[in-house]
């Protein structure tokens, strides 16, 4: 039985980042040791998406057209925005929005398990750490899915990991970009 | 507790930033994010660690509403003081912003209007010397 305690993420491994004209675009790619049945049920429902997601979701995400209110949970403020699911070609490929990024996941069958890749769009400034809070979420879900959910690790409770910190830093690196300052009064750069 | 910040909603905060950087000549102050939450904020160069201003995406409907009726009734959403409007309105002018109000002496001030491109009146005051 793995503990919320005892858990240390990985290095920094299975992200790439794409410029198109200003748009960043975050690529994230995980193995995981479960069907794609499975895991787009986690991606999907809401009772799978509180156990693992940075978002509250109030309807399924796993059918086309529908409208469903995201709540970006830890925010420092109530932020809810409204998505409408794009594609939902279960269990293979699923794309709404999250107030401004594109959320785009695709799941291939390996093995016995899946290769579940995400796209999402985001600010340059923030792609880092992005790339660990996805990093650290995708642990969680992987362990719910083999029956040993620690619950989720998001926002306030993401950064007071030391370990959300050195995966920022280790993603920078990796995408040769400066390391994030965050959050520092009187940052002035542009 | 101490008033600290106040919120202003725009419709791009990326757009935002640079008009109340660029034209207006605000400094940013704080700037993170949390998935699409953004958290903004600017602040006076005169006043680096006096109020700051949050532009505040708006992507709420409700609020939407809201700042589309009081911009149509001509009514600012956010009111700066200046010792110098005139030479604020020229100076914010020549940078390329639109003012729907010249300096224009009221009572007990004198005030400009200006459009911040982001779905907002802005109000400059200075105050008269009584």
């Amino acid at each position: 039985m793995i503990d919320r305690a005892q858990y240390t993420p990985g290095p920094a491994s299975g992200a790439q980042i794409r410029k198109d004209g200003e748009k960043w675009t975050l690529i994230l790619v995980r193995e995981l040791r479960h069907s794609p049945e499975k895991v787009w049920q986690a991606l999907t429902e809401p009772a799978h998406l509180r156990e693992w997601a940075p978002f509250e979701a109030d309807g399924s995400l796993g059918t086309f057209g529908n409208r469903v209110k995201l709540t970006t949970v830890g925010a420092p403020a109530l932020h809810v925005t409204e998505t409408t699911v794009t594609r939902a070609d279960a269990p293979e490929v699923l794309e709404y929005n999250w107030g401004d990024h594109d959320m785009r996941w695709e799941l291939e069958a390996l093995g016995g398990g899946t290769r579940l890749t995400l796209w999402t769009n985001i600010g340059r400034r923030f792609i880092s750490m992005g790339a660990a809070g996805w990093h650290i979420c995708f642990d969680v879900l992987d362990r719910l899915l083999a029956g040993q959910p620690i619950g989720r690790i998001v926002g306030p409770d993401a950064r007071k990991f030391g370990g959300w910190q050195r995966l920022s830093a280790e993603y920078a690196k990796q995408f040769a970009i400066d390391s994030p300052n965050w959050p520092r009064q009187g940052d002035q750069e542009s | 507790m101490k008033i600290k910040v106040t919120s202003i909603y725009v419709d791009d905060q990326g757009k935002a930033l640079r008009f109340y950087t660029e034209v207006l000549g605000f400094a940013k102050k704080v700037d993170f994010s949390q998935g699409p939450y953004r958290w903004l904020t600017v602040a006076s160069p005169e006043e680096p660690d006096g109020i700051e201003l949050q532009l505040a995406l708006n992507d709420n409907p409700a609020a939407k509403a809201y700042q589309q009726a009081i911009f149509q009734q001509s009514q600012p959403a956010i009111m700066f003081f200046t010792d110098d409007v005139k030479g604020d309105y020229e100076r914010i002018k020549a940078r390329g912003a639109e003012f729907t109000k010249p300096p224009t002496e009221v009572t007990g001030s004198t005030i400009a209007m200006l459009n911040d491109t982001c779905g907002n009146l802005i109000q400059l005051t200075q105050l008269a010397r009584w």
